[in-house]
C-alpha cells in the first residue's frame, strides 16, 4: 500500500472514530465537564498583588510591597462562582492562578478525565474487531496493522481533541478574567495524551487478545496502577536514604529489580513529576533549599525557617513561620518537589529518557498486538 | 496455477486448533480444488459445519489456509490489492450502529480505497437500487435486520466489484429482498462479473446458478453445471435439488 493511501485510511478511521465518540452520550458528559470548568473560570476574579517575588528572588514581600517582617496586611482575595464565594489570598495572584492550573490539571483531567479517557475508550477497540463487524472491514484492501494502528492514533487523536478543548477554554478563560497567562499549562496537553497513549496501547493489546471491553477497562487501570506504583516506588528507594539517611537501605538485589522494572516499564508518575514542572508548580517553592530534609539529623539540621514550622506545627493551621502562610497541600507538595529535587540532583531522574522508554514500551505493546492481529483467523 | 480464473482453490487445507489446550486440530476444509470462472455465478453449497464459509474467508484473506494454494483475481490471496475489487456479504452482518447508511457506504467505500468523490456519486444510486433512498440519513440503529441485509449488499456493490462473495444473502430478508438478491446477481452475471453464492435457499440456487460446488464434511463431493445434479442419472429425467443434494450431504452425517 502507498503511502497517501495509508493516510487516506488514517484519515477516515480518525473520521469514523469521531463519528462514534460523537453519537455517544459520554462525549457529551465530557464537553458539560469542559463547559463547566470553563464557566467555574470565568467566574473567578482575583484582588490583589499579581506577585510577591521580585524577579531572582526567593519572596520577600508582601502586598503591600514591603519586607515581610509579620502578618501580610494586604493579602488580597480571590472570588468565585461570580462573587458568589470569596477567600483570601494565601500567595499572590500567580501562585493563586497556579493552584487553579494545577487542579485543573492534575485532578480534573489528569486522575478524573484520564480514567473517563480510559473507560470510555475502552470499548473502541473491541467493538472495532468483533467478528461480525471486522469481517467485512478485513476483506477490504487496507492491510491489518494499519486498520489496527489507524484506529488506535485515532482514539489518541481525539482524546487529543478533548483535552485540547478542556485546556484551552480553561486557560483562556483564567488568562481573560485575571490577565495571568501561563503557558506552561498548555503543555499539560502532549503531556497527559502521553500518558494516555501508554495506557491505551496495553488497553489495546487486550482488545486484541480477548475483544472483551470489560478485561481492557480493568486491565488497563490495573496496568497503570503497577506502572505508578513501580515508578513511585523506584523514587523513593533512590530518595530515603537521601532524606532519611536513618532509614535501612534495601538489598543490593531488591534495589536492582526495582530499578530493571523502573527502565522496563512506562513511567506515568515521571510523566506526572513533568507535570509539575510545565505548571512551574516548583517556582511556588523555590525557598526551600535543595539541601531540604524532613528529618534532623546531626549531621544535618533542618533550616531554621523549616524548623520553625515544623516544631509549632504551624503549617496546619494555615500560619507558618514569619508570617508566610504555609497551607498543608503546599507543605505535602513541598515535600513531593523535594523528593523530585533530591532525585534530580543525584542524576536519577532523566526526563529525556523516561519518556523515551515509556513511548518504546507503549510502542513495543502496540506492535505485539498489531502482530496477533494480523495472524488472528477471522 | 492459472491467472484466467478468477478465483482458485488448489489442495486447500485448513485446521482449526481445537480443545482445552488447543493441541488437537479440527479439520474444517480437506484438500479442496476447483476454480471460479470469468462471469459464472457459483453456488457453494453444504450442510451445516461443511467448511464453506471456511473457504469463503480464505478467499478473503480473513484466515490463511493450513496447506495449499489459493488465487484471487490473479494474483495470490495474500496479496491484499485485488480485495479492492472485491464485494463481501457477510452472513451475519454487523455494522457501526452509529453510522447512517449513506455514512456508512462513505466508509467502507473509503477503505475500499475508492476516490470521496466518486463513492458520494455512487451512493443515491446504489441506496436506490436497494430500496434505503428515503432512509440514507438514518442511523443503522434504527434499522431491521432486513434493512441491515439490504445494506450490506450496497456496501458489497459500493466498489464495483468483479468478484461478488454473498455469504447467505437471504437472511433475514422478506420476499421483495429476496428478489432484490436475485435480481443483483442475475444483473452482476449479465455485466460479466463473477458471483460466488453461499446459500441454503436451494430455489434461488436453481433459478441463478451456473454451476455448484457441494462440500460435505471439509471435502469436495460435488462440481458441475447444476443440471449434473438435478438430472436423475437413471431416468434422465429433471429432478428437485434438494433431492439431489440429500445423498450428498448425508456422507457428512
Amino acid at each position: 500500500m502507498t503511502l497517501p493511501a495509508a493516510i487516506f485510511v488514517l484519515r477516515w478511521l480518525i473520521r469514523d472514530t469521531f463519528r462514534q465518540a460523537l453519537a455517544s452520550r459520554t462525549f457529551w458528559l465530557m464537553v458539560s465537564v469542559t463547559g463547566l470548568c470553563t464557566l467555574f473560570c470565568l467566574s473567578v476574579r482575583i484582588d490583589g498583588p499579581r506577585s510577591l517575588t521580585p524577579e531572582g528572588e526567593i519572596e520577600l514581600y508582601g502586598g503591600d510591597k514591603q519586607p515581610l517582617t509579620g502578618a501580610n496586611p494586604n493579602p488580597g482575595s480571590m472570588t468565585v462562582g461570580f462573587g458568589a464565594l470569596r477567600y483570601t489570598l494565601f500567595r499572590d495572584a500567580e501562585a493563586e492562578v497556579r493552584f487553579l492550573h494545577s487542579f485543573l490539571a492534575l485532578w480534573v483531567a489528569g486522575a478524573i478525565g484520564t480514567l473517563a479517557a480510559l473507560i470510555w475508550t475502552a470499548g473502541f477497540l473491541p467493538a472495532f474487531l468483533e467478528p461480525s463487524a471486522a469481517s467485512v472491514l478485513l476483506a477490504k484492501p487496507a492491510p491489518r496493522w494499519l486498520l489496527l494502528t489507524g484506529k488506535f492514533v485515532a482514539v489518541i487523536a481525539f482524546v487529543g481533541f478533548q483535552e485540547a478543548i478542556f485546556f484551552l477554554a480553561t486557560w483562556s478563560a483564567l488568562g481573560v478574567r485575571t490577565g495571568i497567562w501561563s503557558p506552561g499549562y498548555l503543555l499539560c496537553i502532549p503531556l497527559l495524551l502521553l500518558q494516555f497513549t501508554i495506557i491505551y496501547s496495553f488497553s489495546a493489546l487486550l482488545a486484541v487478545y480477548t475483544r472483551n471491553t470489560v478485561v481492557c477497562v480493568f486491565g488497563s487501570l490495573i496496568f497503570w496502577f503497577v506502572c505508578y506504583a513501580m515508578n513511585f516506588g523506584r523514587h523513593e528507594t533512590l530518595a530515603m536514604p537521601v532524606l532519611d539517611p536513618t532509614v535501612p537501605a534495601l538489598p543490593t538485589s531488591v534495589q536492582d529489580s526495582v530499578e530493571v522494572g523502573y527502565w522496563i516499564l512506562p513511567k506515568p508518575g515521571d510523566v506526572l513529576i513533568l507535570l509539575d514542572t510545565a505548571l512551574d508548580a516548583k517556582e511556588d517553592f523555590d525557598p526551600l533549599p535543595p539541601s531540604f530534609r524532613l528529618v534532623q539529623t546531626p549531621a544535618q539540621p533542618l533550616s531554621p525557617e523549616l524548623g520553625t514550622v515544623l516544631a509549632t506545627g504551624a503549617f496546619q493551621t494555615n500560619e507558618g513561620a514569619m508570617g508566610i502562610p504555609v497551607p498543608p497541600q503546599v507543605f505535602a507538595e513541598a515535600t513531593y518537589l523535594s523528593l523530585q529535587a533530591s532525585q534530580q540532583g543525584r542524576g536519577a531522574f532523566h526526563p529525556e529518557l523516561s519518556v523515551l522508554s515509556s513511548l518504546l514500551f507503549a510502542a513495543m505493546v502496540l506492535a505485539v498486538a498489531v502482530r496477533q492481529f494480523a495472524t488472528t483467523d477471522y | 496455477m492459472s491467472t484466467s480464473a478468477v478465483a482458485e482453490f488448489e489442495g486447500v487445507v485448513k485446521d482449526y486448533p481445537a480443545g482445552l489446550l488447543r493441541r488437537r486440530t479440527l479439520r474444517a476444509v480437506d484438500e479442496v480444488s476447483f476454480r471460479l470462472e470469468p462471469g459464472e455465478v457459483l453456488a457453494l453449497l453444504g450442510p451445516n459445519r461443511a467448511g464453506k464459509t471456511t473457504l469463503v474467508k480464505i478467499l478473503l484473506c480473513l484466515c490463511g489456509p493450513t496447506s495449499g494454494h489459493v488465487s484471487r483475481l490473479g494474483r495470490p490471496a495474500n496479496d491484499r490489492r485485488t480485495l479492492a475489487k472485491v464485494g463481501y456479504v457477510h452472513e451475519h452482518p454487523a455494522f457501526p450502529r452509529y453510522l447512517t447508511a449513506a455514512g456508512l457506504l462513505e466508509y467502507y467505500g473509503a477503505l475500499s480505497l475508492i476516490p470521496f468523490e466518486e463513492v458520494r456519486r455512487r451512493i443515491p444510486p446504489l441506496l436506490e437500487r436497494v430500496g434505503l433512498s428515503d432512509r440514507s440519513q438514518e442511523p443503522i440503529a434504527r434499522f431491521s435486520k432486513g434493512m441491515v441485509q439490504r445494506l450490506a449488499v450496497a456496501q458489497a456493490l459500493i466498489n464495483e466489484p468483479d468478484l461478488l462473495v454473498l455469504d447467505e444473502p437471504h437472511e433475514g430478508l422478506d420476499p421483495a429482498g429476496r428478489r432484490l438478491v436475485a435480481d443483483l446477481i442475475r444483473e452482476q452475471r449479465r455485466e460479466g462479473r463473477t458471483v460466488l453464492l453461499v446459500s441454503h435457499v436451494l430455489s434461488e440456487v436453481e433459478q441463478l446458478c451456473d454451476r455448484v460446488a457441494v462440500l460435505a464434511g471439509g471435502r469436495l463431493v460435488h462440481l458441475g453445471p447444476l443440471s449434473s445434479l438435478t438430472r436423475d442419472p437413471a431416468t434422465g429425467a429433471t429432478r428437485p435439488l434438494e433431492d439431489a443434494l440429500r445423498p450428498l450431504y448425508e456422507i457428512s452425517a
